[in-house]
């Protein structure tokens, strides 16, 4: 068979767009079929055998359901729960944004102290600090529990963020190191001629050339906070202090199953680090990886 | 050797000071010391649903641990996991990775959607299965169904064996992104030449992939396995919400209970805290060895490599 070169070039994008679809259905399937789900009414989604795969009224009650009533989910409870989306919302931001944004701070004027500095220990400090990335956390959050127990920070938005932020370091001084070993360091070295201080340095000079790395530590901060489960798991009691992946798991094991309800508390749970994985993705990869690709 | 960086002057003390005593402070207080702390309570017999000041009791609660048969059940499932999912994750990775370093309209795209996964909360990935895989209403079942494949409806997570098997499917479709995006950089540092090369001698197609693509990306292969195994080890958040029960306090479904589960099992539900201490460094003396290459390797990118 003879295709000539444009039939061959043909052939071969009709091949990889069959594997892409392939791929895109094994990636996003899921998350096609619960958005589905959370705007279905119950009795589409309850139909055996399901074959509409997209509901005829598409509705937003669900969504309303769960900011408003709650108490479904745990019907012969003992908390009410109709608040627990919007204060599992209002603690997800807060600790997401406020772990960020001091670890990208703390990262960065470390991070020019690594790359740029000479000071006795520096080696050993880093290393120290890189350690904890394989560390397997339960070795430290056993004791940490009761620490922070003495300490009076369980069940705190304060407490979170202090544990946040101590984990965010490794990878995002690791981050910010490379990142200012990038910039070239003559115009470093020519602000310290003119007897520039550090501060002075770091603040009109490093800061302003370090933006994109910075960027790319607050995000993957923010993401890593908002996914984490294991640490609110432990370290938060109430709502109070539970964020949305703890909301989530309490709406999961109630003695009422509403699919459709509990569908919708998941889309919202993912619609932040869905967006930023879609907007910022460039940023998060770079940060995710460590770098190693850019 | 630059000026001006063999002496500290006052006020490099001074910047040094502020922005690592408060890096330094956080890390012995939240790690370094809880860690050290942990070890001192694994050699005790601190359980906090009895009311008894803890006594000392040496290694027993290491000892008590690896003669017991749930411990070794439980690191067999981990490590059944781990063995199951890396395989799984690199063919993936693999395939994916080959495709999106072919030249097509629309890449950009497909590459940004295929990610997503890896970037969505873990228990938010074990729910979104857990429902795909729901024997009543699940999608998995009125798509086969409509299909023809199934005659009736199945329920994919009720047999123990298969719970596994779940599991590793759902860990590989939360992490195969990363090991994407390795394998992905090393495929398009391979030169062209290579190739066109090879195409020249009249190799095929497949024996290029054999004998050019694999070993050229053996190094990658490594990195993505030295991090996916830590994960694959440490897993957690998808089995809470996948099949695990996932209420907290509430009995957890031993079928899937991994080393981290059970840790968690130990010290926040049963309150053994000496034992489940003792259980901490256990996983930590099992992830050691692969931990250190990985801790090594980025310590030679970061402080040395100037």
């Amino acid at each position: 068979m003879n295709l000539g070169l444009r039939g061959q070039e043909r052939l071969r994008l009709a091949v990889i767009y069959v594997l892409c679809a392939v791929v895109l259905i094994w990636a996003l399937a899921p998350i096609y079929w619960v958005a589905v789900s959370s705007i279905s009414t119950r009795q589409e989604l309850y139909a055996r055998p399901y074959k509409i795969w997209f509901p005829s009224q598409p509705t937003l009650e669900s969504y309303q359901t769960i900011f408003t009533q709650g108490a479904k989910f745990r019907s012969g409870g003992f908390s009410p729960t109709a608040h627990l989306m919007g204060t599992g919302l209002r603690n997800s931001v807060i600790i997401s944004v406020a772990s960020g944004g001091i670890v990208t701070l703390m990262a960065t004027g470390a991070g020019y102290a690594f790359a740029r500095m000479e000071f006795r220990g520096k080696n050993i400090i880093f290393l120290l600090i890189m350690l904890m990335i394989p560390l397997p956390i339960w070795v430290s959050l056993i004791a940490l529990f009761f620490l922070m127990s003495r300490l009076g920070l369980v069940d705190t938005l304060v407490g979170l963020i202090l544990i946040f932020v101590t984990l965010l370091l490794p990878l995002s001084v690791w981050l910010m190191t490379t990142f200012v070993r990038d910039i070239p360091s003559e115009i470093q070295d020519a602000a310290r001629v003119d007897g520039a201080d550090r501060w002075r340095l770091v603040y009109s000079i490093v800061l302003p050339l370090a933006r994109p790395g910075m960027v790319a530590v607050f995000l993957v901060s923010m993401l890593t906070t908002w996914n984490n489960f294991l640490i609110p798991l432990i370290f938060t009691r109430s709502d109070d202090s539970q964020p949305l992946t703890i909301v989530l798991t309490l709406f999961i094991g109630q003695y009422e199953v509403a699919w459709e309800d509990m569908s919708a508390a998941a889309v919202v749970t993912m619609l932040p680090p869905f967006l930023m994985a879609l907007f910022f993705q460039r940023y998060l990869v770079r940060g995710l990886t460590m770098g190693a690709v850019k | 050797m630059k000026p001006n960086t063999r002496r500290i002057s006052s006020s490099d003390s001074l910047y040094l000071a502020v922005v690592l005593l408060p890096i330094i402070l956080l890390i012995a207080l939240f790690i370094y010391y809880p860690a050290v702390d942990t070890f001192g309570q694994s050699l005790t017999n601190r359980n906090l649903r009895i009311r008894r000041p803890p006594k000392p009791v040496g290694l027993a609660n290491y000892v008590k641990l690896i003669e017991d048969d749930e411990f070794r059940e439980v690191t067999g499932r981990s490590f059944k996991v781990v063995i199951i999912t890396l395989p799984l994750e690199m063919a993936v990775a693999f395939g994916i990775a080959m495709l999106l370093n072919q030249r097509f309209p629309g890449r950009g795209v497909v590459r940004t959607l295929t990610l997503l996964p890896w970037m969505l909360p873990g228990v938010v990935n074990g729910f979104l299965w857990g429902w795909l895989l729901n024997g009543e209403y699940g999608a998995l079942n009125g798509f086969l169904y409509q299909l023809g494949l199934i005659q009736e409806y199945q329920y994919w997570l009720r047999e123990p064996e298969h719970l596994i098997f779940w599991v590793t499917v759902v860990q590989t479709w939360t992490r195969y992104a990363f090991p994407t995006i390795i394998l992905l950089a090393g495929l398009q540092s391979i030169p062209d030449d290579l190739y066109d090369a090879a195409k020249v001698d009249g190799a095929a197609a497949i024996a290029r992939v054999r004998f050019i693509t694999i070993p050229l990306l053996l190094p990658s292969f490594g990195i993505a396995l030295v991090v996916e195994f830590i994960a694959a080890f440490q897993i957690f958040d998808v089995i809470w919400t996948l099949t695990a029960g996932g209420s907290v306090g509430g009995s957890m479904n031993p079928f899937t209970k991994t080393l981290m589960l059970y840790n968690y099992e130990l010290v926040f539900r049963d309150l053994r805290v000496g034992l489940g201490a003792a259980l901490s460094y256990i996983i930590l003396l099992m992830s050691l060895a692969v931990g250190l290459i990985f801790v090594m390797r980025v310590y030679n990118q970061g402080v040395q490599e100037q």
